[in-house]
């Protein structure tokens, strides 16, 4: 019988303690480039990218020439300002002359191994994606980026906090625990209290979820006198809401887990995550720019916004060859900072804050603006809230805003001074709009497992 | 091929990933491969095609191959 793993460290644990298996970047030689270099990266990708577009991909033909653009043209990282954006509209708009998937796919399902769908956050037609296997193995790699940066190791075990259903989401976090080689535990099937259970019963150390179920997840246990706290969970990793930046949240989540939380955004357009935040915690998400060019233009226009100021993110993305995603205007909100802002090494600029909302996300009350990430950063600052709902309403022909308030258990004598501090903090916010904050009963507001949806307009 | 997408020479590493590389491509396009072989070489394929898509050495599309 051949020994496969004689003594001296031919087994593959050798493997493991490699010099570079140290390394706190997944992609040392790309996480740490050059600006200069990750322009000319870029460039380099851009041009295959567009050519492999134009070629294949019937709808960004079509855009291209209408837009008198050829791959050929792109001659300096400038050019990119040829290529015309791309929209959701225009996407969706293709799927509807050709169902089920439009002429942006380079092919058809025979060539595809996965099919997912979404609703999206803004409703409306579902997107309907399709991968083929190369794709997968980048979805998972992407994830990695995220997932080795905040510190998850082959020693990890990991719980998924996920329904495993067509909505992409953690997919391809699952892949990437594997690849990493981490002890995945998916637990779509469980409920809040098994979840719980689990978490002790099997020595989690990291827990991935959406932050708003995370909160959720606590509460539930610590009703069924679970402390989690006390568990071996050190590391939270979430996605899905804007939340996960907010401070407020993050300094809850943290304090009930007693664990570090880590954000991370992606988009079912893209079909991974494209920043991450790194075991530094700057403040923001790091944007994996070897993979994705970032563009930040104004909101629904075409002038570029410098560092440190509100913007839309326009995304470009070098994964996913099916379905290629050139210059596609996200709607996101964010402002853009320098990697140096943090201290970690990695040369891919910070998303301050994270992804802080969607312009389309905005509500026009009595002619101020109201963005639903702005009111959770500010009811989050309460620790005695448990659940809110943002409703608006109108009243003949003036709208009214209220922010219906549920409170912890044992926090319930908090109430009236909580109200009135409460409306004069939103107020302030919000150029002296006035909000009605209402009590709700106990267990009457609905819970989220996946993206939380706190704002109805009953307009 | 001597350079990256960047026109870094490659490192042994990143020649022997490449070497690799090429190879399961050929492979993945043979015509008498069973099913067995096919398939899993197609796997491999797209993990290879991962590692040598992180250090620069190539930025292509394989649906051609099935991957």
């Amino acid at each position: 019988m051949i020994d496969f793993f004689p003594p001296g460290g031919q087994g593959p644990e050798a493997g493991d303690q490699s010099p570079l298996m140290a390394s706190p970047y997944w992609n040392p030689k790309n996480e740490t480039l050059a600006r200069a270099e990750l322009r000319a990266l870029q460039l380099a990708k851009l041009r295959r990218l567009t050519s492999w577009a134009y070629a294949r991909s019937p709808f960004h033909r079509r855009r291209f020439d209408a837009a008198g653009f050829h791959p050929d043209k792109l001659r300096s990282f400038d050019d990119l300002a040829r290529i015309p954006f791309m929209t959701r509209e225009d996407w969706m708009a293709s799927q509807d002359r050709q169902p089920p998937f439009g002429d942006l796919p380079i092919a058809g399902p025979e060539a595809a191994i996965r099919y997912h769908y979404t609703s999206g956050t803004s409703g409306r037609t579902p997107i309907r994606a399709l991968d083929g296997a190369k794709d997968w193995e980048w979805i998972a790699e992407m994830w990695a980026y995220g997932f080795w940066a905040f510190g998850v190791r082959s020693s990890d075990i990991v719980l998924f906090a996920f329904s495993y259903g067509t909505f992409i989401g953690f997919w391809g976090a699952h892949y990437c625990c594997e690849k990493i080689g981490a002890l995945v535990l998916p637990t779509g099937n469980f409920t809040t209290e098994m979840r719980a259970r689990t978490i002790l019963d099997m020595g989690v150390t990291t827990v991935c979820s959406t932050p708003t179920y995370a909160l959720r997840l606590w509460q539930a246990a610590e009703e069924l006198g679970i402390d989690l706290a006390a568990s071996r969970v050190d590391k939270l990793i979430v996605s899905g809401e804007p939340a996960g930046s907010i401070p407020a949240v993050k300094r809850q989540l943290e304090q009930a887990w007693g664990a570090k939380v880590g954000d991370t955004a992606g988009m079912t357009e893209i079909g991974s995550i494209f920043t991450f935040e790194c075991s530094h915690q700057p403040g923001g998400t790091h944007i994996i720019e070897d993979n994705f060019i970032e563009e930040t233009m104004t909101p629904g226009g075409e002038a570029p916004v410098p560092y440190g100021e509100k913007a839309e993110r326009v995304v470009t993305s070098f994964g996913r060859g099916f379905m290629p995603l050139i210059r596609y205007r996200t709607q996101d909100m964010v402002v853009k900072v320098p990697h140096s802002t943090c201290g970690c090494g990695r040369t891919g600029d910070i998303y301050e804050g994270g992804i802080q909302g969607r312009w389309d996300d905005m509500k026009l009350i009595r002619g101020t603006n109201v963005y639903p990430r702005a009111v959770e950063a500010i009811v989050r600052e309460y620790d005695a809230v448990d659940e809110f709902q943002i409703l608006i309403t109108r009243d003949g022909l003036q709208d009214e805003i209220s922010v219906c308030c549920e409170l912890k258990s044992d926090r319930a004598g908090e109430w009236v001074a909580l109200q009135k501090k409460l409306e004069r903090d939103l107020s302030d916010a919000h150029e002296g709009l006035r909000f009605n904050v209402t009590l709700a009963e106990a267990g009457s507001l609905p819970r989220f497992e996946l993206k939380a949806k706190r704002l109805v307009d009953k307009r | 091929m001597e350079t990256d997408l960047l026109g870094h020479p490659l490192t042994d590493l990143e020649r022997e990933l490449m070497r690799v590389y090429e190879s399961l491509k050929k492979l993945a396009a043979a015509p008498d491969a069973p099913p067995c072989v096919q398939q899993n070489v197609r796997k491999a394929l797209a993990c290879v095609w991962q590692a040598t898509h992180d250090l620069d050495l190539q930025f292509e599309q394989l649906y051609d191959y099935g991957v």
